[in-house]
């Protein structure tokens, strides 16, 4: 005779601290958008591990270092759902078991916008949460991640979204092609706000404001495929020497980088993983299905890889085994690939509705 | 006065209604020093209802992502959702202010400034969604960009709903 099964109890799953193949995808839920949610996916197992649900909305979880015990969501939520009075907040969530254990309100000007992760960011130690508010006026919320507490808010007129470059400083981007260089105080108050030099043309070749960080350099890529290295010194930023993605040959061929979240770093061999895809002039926000990989020192293109789905959003993990995702928001299913090598790893399909951009660890 | 400079006050006029307007203008001032192209320019709702025009002026479907108006447009058409190229579904209210592009008509070889009013309050209608991004630019630049959720600024607030197809004049 068979042994029977023994009865279970019933509880609740805990995780154990996050691993370099984690990754958050983040969910705007665009048909249904009081109901945001970011999915924690572990790639080595190809399973998911668990999920926030995260309000109207949802752009994106901020991860602080993993020491801090929580990660951060800027959220905005309304008294009748749809309508009455709008509350917005971070919530902190506990990152081992995913419950909110605090929550910091905020003015409800959080803009709403297609996710893009320069709508929040932390500064460098950590210390403020920076949140981008539209309303349409353009400022900047401040939160002491210390304190838990809603500092202030900073006004940037004419400019638009969070580039932490230090401890202290962020820049955000203007409408005329210049930057906004903003310092703060030990408080997070604004202590500096200076425009920069313009440093592109907006009209004829934008920036896309999906930029991404090494170090003290920020690259942006323009519609056309130049990238834009700007860096931040003692004396604000500066642009650096403009380089293509493509060659002549290959821009002729319509060549060019697009999607939601169409750039990745690699910070430890310092490589640049860029979606391209073969399309007209206002095509930025078109998927692909090559990522092209560069070195941001040299320049040098060292491998192209093709993707097995379009994909609209890349994120690369950051240890020395590197991974690379892609999702696309009009699928949802996540792909995992080994960064070095390109190599198709699996997929984890049912992820989300809508999916938009992801964060690793 | 300048078809611009009537633009830039109507928009003007129609946003001082609903807030502060030095907190406002004191933005538009610094996103219109930034505007180079005219047609990139921030307009208001409030137009009276439009005559029909002449047969085959307007071609196509208004519930097709492909239909002329929509070169710029992202988000459920609200022509599928219970509105119409100008008009929101019932009980929701057309944003203040909004994105525009120019797009040319076939129909008669014109390129016009449509408006992409949002309707908000309610959720997501969630039919007939498309994105077209000709001449949309960066969040940064926000009267050309399609990636606001314009029903900021609204009475209803940021419960988006469906997307119009507005036009507001001849490009010229």
């Amino acid at each position: 005779m068979r042994a029977e099964l023994p009865a279970e109890p019933s509880t609740s799953e805990s995780l154990p601290p996050a691993g370099p193949h984690w990754v958050w995808v983040n969910d705007v839920n665009f048909f249904s958008m009081p109901d945001g949610q970011a999915f924690l996916i572990d790639a080595d197992a190809g399973r998911m591990l668990g999920m926030v649900s995260t309000g109207y909305s949802f752009n994106s979880v901020v991860l602080p270092k993993a020491a801090a015990g929580v990660i951060y969501s800027p959220e905005a939520y309304y008294s009748r759902g749809t309508r009455g009075t709008r509350t917005d907040v971070v919530t902190l969530y506990d990152t081992a078991h995913l419950k909110p254990v605090g929550e910091i309100q905020i003015p409800p000007k959080r803009a709403s916008v297609m996710p893009m992760s320069a709508a929040a960011g932390l500064t460098d130690d950590q210390r403020f949460l920076l949140i981008y508010n539209f309303t349409p006026s353009q400022s900047v919320t401040v939160v002491d991640t210390r304190s838990r507490r809603f500092v202030g808010e900073i006004e940037t007129p004419g400019c638009g979204l969070v580039y932490p470059t230090g401890a202290r400083s962020f820049f955000s981007i203007c409408g005329d092609g210049a930057l906004l260089n903003v310092t703060l105080t030990e408080e997070g108050k604004a202590a500096a706000r200076e425009r920069t030099a313009v440093m592109f043309d907006g009209a004829r070749d934008p920036l896309t404001e999906k930029g991404i960080r090494l170090g003290d350099t920020w690259y942006f890529v323009s519609f056309e495929g130049t990238v834009y290295p700007l860096r931040a010194t003692a004396h604000g930023v500066e642009l650096g020497r403009k380089w293509p993605l493509a060659t002549q040959a290959e821009r002729a061929q319509g060549w060019r980088s697009g999607g939601l979240q169409h750039l990745a770093v690699h910070r430890a061999s310092g490589r640049l993983y860029a979606i391209m895809h073969r399309g007209g002039p206002y095509t930025h926000k078109d998927p692909g299905t090559d990522v092209w990989v560069y070195e941001l020192a040299s320049h040098k293109r060292v491998q192209q890889i093709s993707t097995r789905h379009k994909a609209g959003s890349i994120a690369v993990s950051q240890d020395d085994q590197p991974l690379l995702y892609t999702c696309f928001i009009e699928s949802n299913v996540l792909d995992i690939y080994d960064a070095q090598t390109g190599r198709f790893l699996r997929s984890v399909e049912g992820v989300g509705q809508t999916p938009t951009i992801m964060v690793t660890p | 006065m300048s078809r611009l400079d009537r633009i830039v006050e109507s928009m003007a006029r129609g946003v001082a209604r609903r807030s502060s307007r030095r907190h406002f203008l004191g933005s538009l001032g610094a996103l219109l020093c930034g505007a180079a192209v005219m047609p990139l320019l921030p307009v208001a709702r409030g137009a009276p209802a439009p005559a029909a025009g002449p047969a085959g002026a307007d071609p196509g479907d208004p519930g097709s992502c492909d239909y002329w108006r929509h070169c710029a447009i992202d988000g459920f058409l609200c022509s599928c959702c219970g509105g119409n190229t100008h008009s929101c579904p019932p009980g929701t209210e057309p944003s203040a202010i909004t994105w525009v592009g120019t797009c040319h008509n076939p129909g008669d070889g014109h390129d016009y400034i449509v408006s992409y009013n949002d309707c908000c309050g309610k959720a997501s209608c969630g039919r007939c969604l498309c994105n077209r991004n000709e001449n949309d630019k960066p969040l940064y630049m926000p009267f050309a960009s399609n990636d606001y959720n314009w029903c900021a600024g609204s009475q209803s607030g940021i419960a988006y709903n469906c997307s119009t197809a507005r036009i507001v004049g001849r490009a010229r």
